[in-house]
């Protein structure tokens, strides 16, 4: 869409924040009815959105320390199984005790399950060693919930698409540099298009901040104190999956004691340490967040001593403190909606945080009712029921997949749902695999590229799966980088582009480079270095860090 | 059986040590793994391509600057200049023919479009002696229809700003199309398996004839000749301009072409070539290895009067890190790597990475070290070896050769 449409538009609701927050915010508008302008500086769900375990929580692991927590968890839970079935696993979870625990723990944790509405069998731990051989058979009991797997990014696309879909536009690496204010009332924000550097205002009755842990910034360039404190979270991701069901320790929760298993691989996590606001940016993973995911991830599935680790990653979660305790000592993980009219005499400004990415949904209802309240919109919301795009009731099931499709169109509709359908496959050349380990074909790239808001090949990834697999983009993003240069005619960036990505990637293997992680470091360089001369065909010296 | 010399490692630097030795008569067993960074070649030797980011343009000059602990350095450049002429004779020998000089590096073209100084190129691939006075004005690219592993766009790029005018020409065959079937087979050797008979390339050659237009030269990507370049020259001899082939993604025809004939040309000279087994132990008496126990071969070791480890770096497992540690997998020798894991690797993916340099410690005849004390009779070759670097410095192909070749000089001499 031209620049021009948006800046000489008022829309009744901006939202500021590309995760999946905003993004079921920018939903739940849409279906009200109102229009809407998503804003998103980096690509979408770069933020604690991207960086968490993809664990579809039962709510069980709250359950102990924070009721009102687990018991939103579990409604959620439930919900997302019917409208969101295409970017869920059904995997079910353990929480297991080992004998260094607290058998006794295990009484309190099914009793508040229990209360909080959560299903929670206690079974043998014969049984727990038969339905899932990865767990540490020196378990001495287990209970079974229903946790599952959820894809972040397939649910966050799924919620702009259908946000689309319904009259809302979405603009990303478009970054608010600061809020327009006019006489204690918001208007509408000043943007910063990151990929040409352009300026523009773009007016509104609301703006809603769903930020995340950057949101506090947002609220700062109105003169609205929000104290947030960072808890910054490291994972590692294993070659492969090694199990079928999340596993969970039963103790209180600490460091490392989930084990997801997330489409072919899976993920163990995570550490938990408060850092100051100021490097929230700062990704990196260190060496000792390593060795504490490694030592305590052995306990719970003992195979993954032996297992490679592709690479390793940090989030942050935005904890807010409430406002009648700046100190920060009572930090709530639950739900957090501000009114900065009623709290701070600023109108038309609403700040939506805290809460947990499986509670994304309903942090878009409060953040929607409101937006309507003060809108006078008085449309129901029905978030809780219509199915996004892609999990409709008519889409191919799982279990004629296998004999109409090929690996790349079945590897699609597990990745689209029903929107597979639109993915061109007319030819041979549509078919034609780019990316081996994950099946992505040339028609699905297309698809991300003229559809989904691909400007890059890590926005491609985040969309197709391209370069996630064990291989970690060795030869596919190449060949990549090679078709988004032909389709969007500009080869030096495709050449830029392709660094950049190598460059993301390397940045989780770091911190993880031994073992077969480098040896595929070492045949990556072999084969764009060596072979190729990427090095001397570009210089990434002086870029930002790719989003 | 006992032998003269058992080479553990069947790649470049194996083979060219093998040969070396199997020609003067020494009875030598080859245990390779099958697999070989050959496979990421790109029609090319590099002697020494760069050093500190600027290309070389007179390599053996450059040599004698080398750091003490570079492979080249032991060697020396009068030594090297020698070797670098035998090296030319094992390849026209072994039916590989390649052109370049050590006194001066040519341009290689990449995958990319990207010159890269080389010391020998295959002659049927694009090579390029003077950035000032290119080999043809007008090329056809010819790009076949749905392979993606040559990045055309790039390519014609790359060609472009080096002077070429370039026509990006798009075709197939209906042999190129049957590929197509199954979506992962269009891979550059599943392509030189497919274009083999003279129709399937007469087919090829009647589309280049038809499209190549007014360009004065053709390039084709590198898929032909899985076992020798005679593919190659039918092609050229159906098509009526001059045919130049460019390097692929992996895998790499060109070298796996490479291989067999070298492999080949091995095995003429009595050579044995154990495929698909690897050396995982070995047996030392004093300050000599006695025996090396394969996977497959168990309880029979191989006994020799001199070992040669040539087992790669960590792509090729010839070297292993860990969590903690860095080391030598087969024979425990020592080597030289930073302790600190921290150390091993840059934050910035294109950035110098230490861990290229790492590899086992020799002395001046490349005798490897065993807590500090060389093994009389053990030598390392290739790119198990410490002290370079294969991507920022452009030397792997080189150090495999040259050091293969003064490896078996010394094994001789030590008679």
């Amino acid at each position: 869409m031209a620049t021009n449409d948006i800046y000489n538009k008022e829309y009744d609701v901006i939202i500021v924040g590309g995760g999946a927050t905003g993004a079921g915010t920018a939903r739940d508008c849409a279906l009200r009815g109102l229009s809407v302008l998503l804003v998103e500086r980096n690509d979408y769900s770069t933020g604690a959105t991207g960086r968490n375990h993809g664990l579809m929580h039962s709510g069980a692991r709250y359950a102990v320390t924070d009721g009102e927590s687990a018991s939103e968890c579990i409604s959620e839970n439930m919900i997302l199984r019917r409208i969101a079935r295409h970017c869920v696993e059904e995997t079910d979870g353990l929480f297991i005790t080992l004998p260094e625990d607290d058998l006794q723990y295990q009484q309190t944790f099914v009793e508040a399950c229990q209360r909080a509405g959560i299903r929670a069998d206690v079974i043998d731990p014969e049984e727990a060693r038969r339905i899932e051989p990865a767990v540490n058979p020196q378990l001495i009991g287990a209970v079974r919930v229903p946790d599952a797997a959820i894809d972040p990014f397939r649910l966050t696309v799924g919620n702009l698409l259908d946000a689309r879909l319904h009259g809302a536009e979405t603009l990303n690496y478009h970054e608010v540099e600061s809020l327009i204010i006019n006489q204690n009332r918001v208007e509408g924000v000043k943007l910063l298009n990151k990929l040409n550097g352009e300026r523009i205002e773009v007016r509104s009755r609301v703006v809603v901040n769903a930020a995340g842990i950057w949101g506090q910034r947002i609220a700062q360039t109105a003169g609205v104190n929000i104290s947030m404190f960072p808890a910054r979270g490291a994972l590692l991701i294993f070659g492969h999956r090694v199990n079928n069901m999340v596993i969970n320790r039963c103790r209180k929760p600490a460091n490392a004691d989930i084990l997801v298993p997330d489409d072919t691989v899976c993920v163990i996590g995570t550490t938990s340490d408060r850092i100051p606001i100021e490097t929230v940016d700062d990704m990196r993973v260190t060496r000792e967040e390593v060795d504490v995911l490694l030592k305590e991830g052995v306990k719970i599935a003992p195979s993954l001593a032996t297992t490679r680790i592709i690479r390793a990653y940090a989030g942050v979660r935005p904890l807010v403190a409430s406002d009648d305790d700046p100190s920060g000592r009572s930090i709530s993980r639950g739900i957090v909606c501000l009114d900065h009219a009623k709290r701070d005499g600023l109108e038309g400004f609403i700040t939506i945080t805290g809460g947990k990415m499986m509670t994304y949904r309903l942090m878009g209802e409060i953040a929607t009712n409101a937006v309507c309240a003060k809108l006078g919109n008085t449309a129901p919301c029905i978030t809780a029921n219509q199915p996004l795009p892609g999990s409709e009731e008519d889409g191919p099931n799982q279990g004629d997949l296998t004999k109409r499709y090929s690996f790349g169109q079945r590897a699609a509709i597990g990745r689209h749902g029903s929107l597979a359908a639109r993915i061109e496959k007319d030819n041979d050349i549509d078919n034609a695999l780019v990316c081996e380990c994950e099946g992505v074909t040339v028609g699905e790239i297309k698809y991300a590229v003229h559809q989904l808001h691909v400007h890059n090949l890590v926005n491609l990834r985040r969309r197709t799966r391209v370069g996630m697999g064990t291989c970690q983009g060795k030869l596919c993003s190449c060949r990549a980088a090679s078709l988004m240069g032909e389709f969007n005619h500009d080869v030096k960036r495709a050449q830029e582009d392709l660094a950049a990505f190598l460059d993301e990637r390397w940045k989780g293997m770091r911190p993880v480079a031994w073992g077969d992680t480098l040896r595929e470091a070492q045949l990556t360089a072999s084969i764009y270095e060596g072979l190729c001369g990427l090095d001397t065909a570009v210089n990434l010296q002086g870029k930002e860090d790719v989003q | 059986m006992r032998m003269d010399t058992v080479i553990m490692g069947g790649g470049l630097s194996a083979l060219a040590c093998g040969i070396s030795l199997a020609k003067r008569g020494k009875r030598v067993t080859i245990v390779a793994s099958g697999q070989s960074t050959m496979l990421f070649n790109g029609g090319s030797m590099e002697l020494l391509g760069c050093i500190d980011g600027k290309p070389v343009e007179k390599p053996l000059e450059a040599i004698a600057t080398l750091p003490q602990n570079h492979p080249y350095s032991k060697i020396g450049a009068d030594r090297i200049a020698a070797i670098s002429e035998r090296v030319k004779l094992l390849f026209s020998d072994s039916g590989i023919e390649m052109t370049g000089s050590a006194n001066a590096n040519h341009w290689r073209i990449t995958p990319m479009g990207v010159a890269k100084p080389a010391w020998l190129t295959l002659n049927d691939h694009l090579r390029i002696d003077d950035l000032n006075n290119l080999p043809a004005k007008h090329l056809a690219l010819m790009c076949v229809r749905g392979f993606f592993d040559v990045p055309n766009a790039m390519l014609a790029q790359g060609l472009r700003e080096l002077g070429f005018e370039v026509d990006m020409i798009e075709f197939t065959t209906d042999d190129i199309t049957s590929l197509r079937r199954s979506p992962s087979e269009m891979r550059a050797t599943s392509l030189a398996k497919r274009l083999v008979s003279n129709h399937a390339l007469q087919r090829v050659a009647d589309q280049l004839n038809s499209l190549a237009g007014e360009a004065d030269m053709v390039l084709m990507p590198s898929v032909f000749g899985q076992n020798d370049s005679s593919d190659f020259q039918t092609l050229q001899n159906m098509t009526r301009k001059p045919l130049r082939l460019v390097a692929t993604l992996p895998p790499s025809v060109a070298g796996m072409r490479m291989m067999t004939q070298l492999r080949h040309y091995f095995r003429m000279l009595g050579g044995t070539y154990l495929m698909g087994d690897t050396a995982v132990s070995g047996t030392f008496e004093g300050d000599k290895l006695t025996s090396v126990t394969t996977a497959k071969l168990g309880d029979m070791p191989l006994k020799a009067d001199n070992f040669v480890l040539a087992t790669g770096s960590f792509v090729s497992r010839g070297l292993r890190a860990d969590y903690e540690r860095i080391y030598e997998p087969v024979l425990g020798v020592d080597v030289v790597a930073d302790n600190d894991r921290e150390r091993w690797t840059s934050f910035g993916v294109l950035q110098p990475q230490a861990y290229f340099g790492y590899g086992v410690a020799t002395d001046e005849q490349l005798r490897c070290l065993k807590n500090g004390k060389p093994i009389q009779n053990l030598r390392a070759i290739g790119s198990v070896l410490s002290g370079h670097d294969p991507v920022k410095m452009g030397d792997g192909t080189g150090v495999s050769l040259i050091t293969a070749i003064a490896a078996a000089d010394h094994i001789r001499e030590n008679k």
